[in-house]
């Protein structure tokens, strides 16, 4: 009896469950309780039909709001989306040269160049930094400096969990990230925030506005500030290299300071023309530092060791113009030109060039790198009964820089054949120098069908010439069913590419370091480089002209929707890239040509960027939310996900050593679990989230080290004070989980050297973090 | 409880509160104005809410046969603002937002309430505009426009309505 009672209630409940709110609910509400009822939440990202529900988009994508950034107390984008999506990862590394100076992130298990960014629909523009350190994540990679745009800034951040090249063209293989700015009816606020690390170091402050001013017709002009400061955290080792052993070298956070500005505006014209703009300016000055130089009887400057410190000054800024409206037959257009540029120009200071002691000065500057991209865009879209039809074309300009260092930071002696940079990181050499530009069309289409009960169907096409290597075409189809009304199955299959960022294509360095000769046991001082494809020394080793990635994909997902706000999301996902770039093993020279070659250059070893492997990554998402509202008016709102991803080299185009293939396989965690819980009740609002990550793994040359599966917990609880006023106090990792420490040691980098912990870990080695937020409304 | 009972209790308490459709939400909120709105015209057997262009079909499904002020709704659909007959609410959709200046002038002394979510209605001569804000519904209220077409508006809804005090 019992066990029929359970089946019939369940039964009662799928069944009819969509008639508890159906039409006679609705109707016995006031008009008071209707104004305070949220409606559900939409997305745009992934098509180019109006927003609709995320839950019944063909494609897997989650939507974080302004709302849901506010409770969650964080204050970097990377932080946001770590915070709420399960396989997101964020790192942060140190003594990793540029590294050191921008968040990496990835989705699925995948590159960090892998993910299109956009703001307000239009395309992100990447760093200029090239990450060349092989060790890390996002190696041989430029990416979009996620951290650029300020958080109070956005209205909603949309996570498309799915291929979509064949909408917005290059990178769009992992996913894409779409943001929007805060438009109009947003609220006015002030907010500040103050923490500090459980070891007492790494406090960070920072201080937003956010400020509305409304238009005709509903327009607006709204401009963001936000202020941030952070010190760095020392998580170092000590340096058993000087005696008595003892700290040296910084290992941890950086220090940093922002200033960002974001403006949205859209002018609302009597004729229903609207004319929009935003633009996002940031400014990050960033310091970190190299390896510590131990003292030297043969040196008279800094004969008793230095700590070489890595200076950078970062200059984003990006900014679209556009107008829109529409024409006869309601055919929607829009006009746009959007521009981004990035440069980060690199100092050191504190160090020195050991061929000039004891002249050599002390501070350099090493050089800027600088990146720039245009793009315009013209759209059409027009809605008939049950279709969307959109389409459009796009011009893309694009420009990377080298700029050189100063004479001292790469000395050279033609004469005694001495080349030397500067310790901590050589200066960029005239010969490295590159102003490289390229450019590219594109044509896209986009249809979707969407019968008015059950069935959403898409196609979008997209062709694109780059006046570098040539022209692709991809295909997006997505398939979307509802079989119950509450039940929608779904399935996407697409191609995709991602070009060589010209970083990739354009980029050089020759770095120096002290390393010991095995014959004669007396250190040397030897250059690495790292080269374009078309360098001599690259040829040498056989180098081939970079090509696109390409990708294929297919997703296979469902959704259950309890309620419009209840849900149950299962998405499968295959992708396959071919050619996937990556910077080639340290070489060295074997052949005769080979040695002399690499001796014109001042090499040792070399690499080059190369299509080197051809890989495959499946796995699966899970994700329960569910929104509660407790009898009187208290709410509990929880999102369980999980994810899983795995990375497989299908096969090598070129040698790749073990190590580097392990980074690629097993480099991040396969296994990640979300379970954010928000209990909101009166005035308090209490925030408990636990978060957990499966083992991964790091190399040291071919010989791989596993860091165990970790697991932190965040709290918050925050306390309206009035309308205008609320505070709160959190804790991120509160119990100070730590990542393993490297199952090996030598003097740098070991559980017993200067360098504990793993650059890779999702969790990173700065422990617990607490917090205090104060906000005014006005 | 066991596991089983657990599952079955979420599932019972996942079906108990719900999200709304906006396109729903709207809908209820046009049916509940209507109570807050004097009209100044001769009685009729039903209280007519047309909506233009657009087939959202729950005016039909929540509205139809409800009473407003005793008299049951009737709901019309239309296509062409040149068909409008007489009507209490007019509901113009977002694809007529081109044509909003040769709608106005169509109502004219109709005594007619308008309502719509096209952006800046309140403000293009339009009496009562739905826009969002916090994923909520919200009203705003253009009351020289309502007293131009010889309606009244409760001062209760003007409460909880953000007023646009000028028609530009």
């Amino acid at each position: 009896m019992k066990k029929f009672n359970y089946t019939f209630l369940t039964l009662a409940s799928l069944l009819f469950s969509h008639f508890l709110y159906a039409e006679g609910s609705l109707s016995k509400d006031s008009l008071e309780d209707l104004l305070n009822e949220k409606i559900e939440l939409k997305s745009q990202v992934g098509s180019r039909d109006t927003a609709k529900n995320y839950l019944d988009s063909s494609s897997a994508v989650d939507v974080i709001t302004a709302s849901q950034i506010e409770s969650s107390g964080q204050t970097q984008l990377t932080d946001v989306l770590k915070y709420f999506i399960a396989g997101f990862n964020a790192t942060t590394s140190s003594i990793t040269d540029a590294k050191d100076h921008i968040v990496s992130f990835t989705l699925r298990g995948m590159s960090s160049d892998q993910i299109l960014v956009l703001v307000n629909g239009k395309r992100v523009h990447t760093s200029a930094i090239f990450i060349e350190n092989t060790g890390v994540l996002s190696s041989g990679t430029t990416h979009v400096d996620l951290n650029t745009i300020p958080v109070i800034s956005i209205e909603k951040i949309e996570i498309l969990r799915d291929g979509a090249a064949a909408q917005y063209g290059s990178d769009a293989i992992s996913g894409v990230i779409s943001i929007t700015l805060k438009g109009q009816n947003s609220t006015n606020e002030i907010t500040t925030h103050a923490g500090v690390r459980k070891e007492g170091d790494g406090s960070h402050y920072q201080l937003n506005s956010f400020v509305s001013i409304p238009l005709n017709y509903d327009g607006f002009f709204n401009i963001s500030l936000s202020g941030d400061k952070q010190y760095q955290t020392q998580r170092a080792g000590v340096d058993r290299r000087v005696d008595p052993a003892d700290l040296h070298t910084h290992v941890g956070l950086p220090e940093s300071q922002t200033l960002a500005v974001v403006l949205n505006s859209e002018v609302v014209l009597e004729n229903n023309i609207v004319l929009y703009m935003d633009t996002i300016l940031n400014r990050r000055d960033t310091q970190s530092s190299a390896f510590y130089r131990i003292l030297s009887t043969t040196r008279v400057q800094y004969a008793d060791g230095f700590l070489p410190m890595m200076e950078s000054q970062i200059l984003d800024y990006s900014g679209t113009l556009g107008i829109k409206g529409s024409f006869i037959h309601n055919w929607q257009w829009s006009l746009s030109n959007t521009y981004g540029y990035n440069s980060f120009d690199y100092n050191s200071k504190d160090t020195m060039n050991y061929h000039l002691d004891p002249n050599s000065p002390t501070s350099f500057h090493l050089g800027k790198l600088i990146f720039i991209q245009n793009s315009t865009n013209f759209d059409l879209k027009k809605k008939l009964d049950n279709f969307t039809i959109a389409g459009g074309i796009e011009y893309r300009y694009e420009n990377y820089q080298i700029k050189a260092g100063d004479p001292a930071s790469y000395y050279e002696d033609t004469e005694l054949d001495i080349k030397s940079g500067s310790q901590g990181y050589m200066g960029y050499t005239p010969e490295q120098k590159v102003d490289a530009s390229r450019d590219n069309y594109a044509l896209y289409l986009d249809t979707s069908y969407k019968n008015s009960k059950n069935l959403n169907a898409q196609v979008a096409l997209r062709y694109e010439d780059y006046s570098d290597f040539g022209s692709t075409q991809d295909v997006k189809l997505s398939l979307g069913y509802k079989i119950l009304p509450k039940l929608l199955l779904r399935t996407t299959l697409s191609t995709g590419f991602r070009a060589p960022s010209l970083a990739q294509s354009n980029y050089s360095h020759t770095s120096s370091a002290l390393t010991k000769n095995d014959l004669t046991e007396e250190d040397e001082l030897l250059q690495k480089g790292i080269f374009t494809v078309d360098n001599p020394v690259s040829q040498s080793l056989g180098a081939k002209a970079l090509k696109p990635e390409l990708s294929k994909h297919l997703t296979l997902g469902s959704v259950y929707q309890f309620t419009n706000k209840s849900s149950f999301m299962i998405d499968a996902f295959y992708i396959q890239v071919d050619d996937k770039i990556i910077i080639s093993d340290k070489l060295a020279p074997i052949t005769q040509e080979q040695i002399d070659i690499f001796a014109a250059y001042g090499v040792s070893t070399a690499s080059y960027l190369t299509n080197a492997v051809n890989t495959q990554t499946f796995g699966i998402d899970i994700k329960l939310n569910n929104n509660y509202t407790f009898k009187g008016g208290a709410t509990l709102n929880s999102i369980l996900w999980y994810n899983y991803s795995k990375n497989e080299i299908i096969n090598f185009n070129e040698l790749l050593s073990e190590g580097r293939a392990v980074v690629i396989e097993k480099g991040q965690p396969g296994h990640s679990v979300k379970f954010l819980n928000e209990y909101t009740r009166g005035k308090f609002n209490y925030i408990v989230n636990l978060n957990g990550y499966s083992k991964f793994y790091q190399t040291l040359g071919d010989t791989a080290y596993k860091f165990g599966a970790i697991l932190t917990v965040d709290l918050n609880i925050n306390y309206k004070i009035n309308k205008a006023f609320d505070i709160s106090l959190g804790a991120n990792n509160i119990f100070d989980a730590m990542p393993d420490k490297w199952d090996r040691s030598n003097e740098y980098l070991g559980y017993d050297g200067i360098i504990p912990y793993p650059s890779n870990s999702p969790v990173g080695p700065n422990g617990a973090y607490y917090y205090l937020n104060a906000k005014w409304k006005f | 409880m066991n596991i089983k009972g657990f599952i079955i209790l979420l599932v019972i308490i996942t079906n108990m509160y719900a999200y709304q459709l906006e396109d729903k939400l709207k809908v209820a909120i046009v049916g509940k104005i209507a109570k807050f709105v004097q009209w100044n015209k001769p009685a009729t057997k039903n209280f007519s809410i047309t909506v233009l262009n657009t087939k959202n079909q729950f005016f039909k499904t929540l509205l139809e046969g409800k009473r407003v002020n005793s008299k049951p709704i009737k709901v019309i659909y239309i296509n062409n603002i040149n068909n409008l007959k007489d009507s209490d609410i007019l509901y113009i959709s977002q694809n007529s937002s081109q044509n909003l200046q040769s709608i106005f002038k169509a109502i004219k002394n109709k005594n007619i309430l308008t309502i719509s979510d096209i952006r800046g209605f309140a403000q293009r001569g339009g009496m009562i505009q739905l826009y969002t804000k916090n994923q909520k519904l919200k009203l705003r209220i253009n009351v020289s426009n309502v007293k131009a077409q010889n309606l009244k508006i409760k001062s209760s809804l003007l409460r909880i309505s953000t007023l646009v005090k000028e028609n530009k």
